[in-house]
């Protein structure tokens, strides 16, 4: 029996990044806590944070993300790869812009983006937190240890506001495109349900793109 | 009305192309754009020059043969238009006008503005059948349609394979013309008893010809003459999953 590849690449891209789509709208709520008054903030984020670190379901769920991170890059990096091998000839003149947006035409560029901020993101705190390396993690009065002060140190560094800003952008528009095709890949294919899902794509990308964006500029303010 | 054309010349598949600039004076504006080539080649002609391989039969949008890239467009500038149906009122006295073959790795270019699109024969050969008794004409009511579904095929098989939808897309992905055949069929109940068998062996078919692999740019329904929907492709998608489950 035929393999389908094509099928089978776009499904496990869909799939892990409507996965990683659920895992966003979580962490954006969570990281909502970082703009109350440090001392309600404070307390609440290092306990959410231990929370979920000693829990076996999250510790689950922090597997599956991995996972999910890994496969969508792969996958993605061998779709655009083959896509790219089946136009080996360019137009002296295209006019793509009048038939499609520019973001669909560059999800490989955004994703690219996206992979240099994870890379830092988690240099920043998962290194720390969960890998012990650079400076050691201190406690707070409740004894948890202080992520919170990790996040309000990072982002009272201007370079790293500026970065985890600017980077709230490609996600944004990748998520714009990523979410609406995902669901079409996956073979939904009625009408009307995919103009709502359009506009919820829309709406999605909006709120977790200014969400994450403009966490660090109001914690630098605070 | 002068038009400064700049057209891809290529001798064979073997060899390089280029593009070549033909300044053309004495067209008219309600001239179609094949018209203004046919102008073009009596020139050629007289001036002793090779005339510019181009395909078209029909020249009135629907047979599929006339796909060729104008000013960066599959088929020129307007939306959902064959190349035949495009005229030099679209254009202004003294613009230049850019002609390049489609383009795609499925699809390479014979002659000048010439592709070979076999590719797409075969995958219709693959499945864009039906294997029941065609003998004469059967009595029209023996099969009832229900409308909805018959206008859900007839739409799908609106597609004339011109392969503007591979040209246009990123990926060149024959999704589009793909997914067209297959809901055409898949969908009334003639195609009923291969529905499975089709679906796997033409999306097999089109991913053997190097076609790349949709990405939902959407740019291939802006381009299609036949304004053939991307929700066809989901559709399509949907078919592939149900015929690894059922089929
Ligand atoms: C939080 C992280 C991310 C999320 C939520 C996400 C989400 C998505 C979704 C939902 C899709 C649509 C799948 C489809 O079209 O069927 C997609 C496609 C894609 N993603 Fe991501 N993604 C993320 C990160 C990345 C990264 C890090 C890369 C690359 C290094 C990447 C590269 C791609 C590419 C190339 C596509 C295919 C694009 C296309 O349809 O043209 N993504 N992503
Ligand atoms: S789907 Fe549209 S653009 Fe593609 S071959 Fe058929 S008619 Fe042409
Ligand atoms: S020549 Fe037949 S569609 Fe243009």
């Amino acid at each position: 029996m035929a393999i389908n590849q094509h099928f089978f690449r776009k499904t496990i891209i869909a799939g892990s990044g409507l996965f990683l789509c659920v895992f966003l709208v979580v962490h954006l709520s969570a990281n909502l806590i970082l703009v109350l008054p440090a001392a309600i903030a404070r307390g609440l984020y290092n306990s959410y944070s231990t929370v979920l670190r000693e829990s076996l379901f999250i510790q689950i769920i922090a597997y599956l993300l991995y996972a999910s991170i890994l496969l969508h890059v792969i996958y993605a990096l061998l779709i655009t790869l083959k896509n790219r091998k089946a136009k080996p000839q360019k137009y002296a003149l295209n006019h793509y812009k009048q038939n499609s947006t520019w973001t669909s035409q560059n999800m490989g560029f955004l994703g690219t983006m996206i992979l240099l901020f994870i890379v830092v993101h988690l240099a920043n705190f998962w290194a720390r937190i969960k890998l012990g390396l650079g400076a050691p993690v201190g406690l707070d009065a409740a004894g948890y240890q202080d992520v919170y002060e990790i996040t309000n140190s990072l982002f009272h560094n201007i370079y790293f506001v500026c970065f985890y800003t600017l980077m709230a952008i490609p996600l944004g528009f990748h998520l714009h495109h990523g979410f609406k095709s995902a669901f079409k890949t996956l073979g939904f294919y009625h009408k009307k349900g995919l103009r709502i899902i359009a506009n919820v794509a829309l709406w999605y990308a909006l709120i977790i793109g200014i969400g994450f964006g403009i966490i660090p500029f109001i914690v630098y303010f605070k | 009305m002068k038009i400064i054309f700049k057209i891809w010349r290529q001798d064979s598949p073997a060899e390089e192309g280029m593009l070549k600039t033909y300044e053309v004076d004495d067209l008219t504006e309600d001239m179609s754009i094949l018209e203004a080539l046919d102008h073009l080649n009596e020139l050629l002609v007289l001036r002793d020059e090779k005339v510019i391989a181009f395909e078209y039969d029909c020249r009135e949008g629907i047979c599929g043969q006339c796909g060729i890239f104008i000013n960066g467009r599959a088929h020129g500038p307007h939306d959902q238009i064959t190349t035949c149906q495009l005229h030099l009122r679209s254009f202004n006295d003294g613009d230049t006008v850019v002609i390049e073959p489609w383009r795609a790795a499925s699809f390479p270019v014979l002659k000048d503005l010439i592709v070979d699109r076999s590719a797409f024969d075969r995958i219709i050969e693959s499945g864009a059948y039906i294997s029941s008794k065609t003998g004469s004409a059967p009595e029209a009511n023996a099969i009832l349609i229900a409308k909805e579904v018959s206008d859900t095929a007839m739409d799908a098989a609106a597609c004339i394979g011109c392969g503007a939808c591979v040209a246009t897309c990123k990926n060149s992905s024959a999704a589009l013309f793909t997914s067209a055949k297959i809901n055409h069929l898949n969908s009334l109940p003639q195609g009923e008893s291969e529905a499975h068998k089709r679906v796997i062996e033409m999306t097999s078919q089109m991913e053997a010809e190097g076609f790349g692999s949709c990405t939902f740019t959407g740019a291939c329904e802006v381009e299609c003459p036949e304004s053939i929907s991307i929700v066809n492709i989901a559709e399509m998608n949907a078919r592939i999953i149900k015929a690894k489950i059922f089929g």
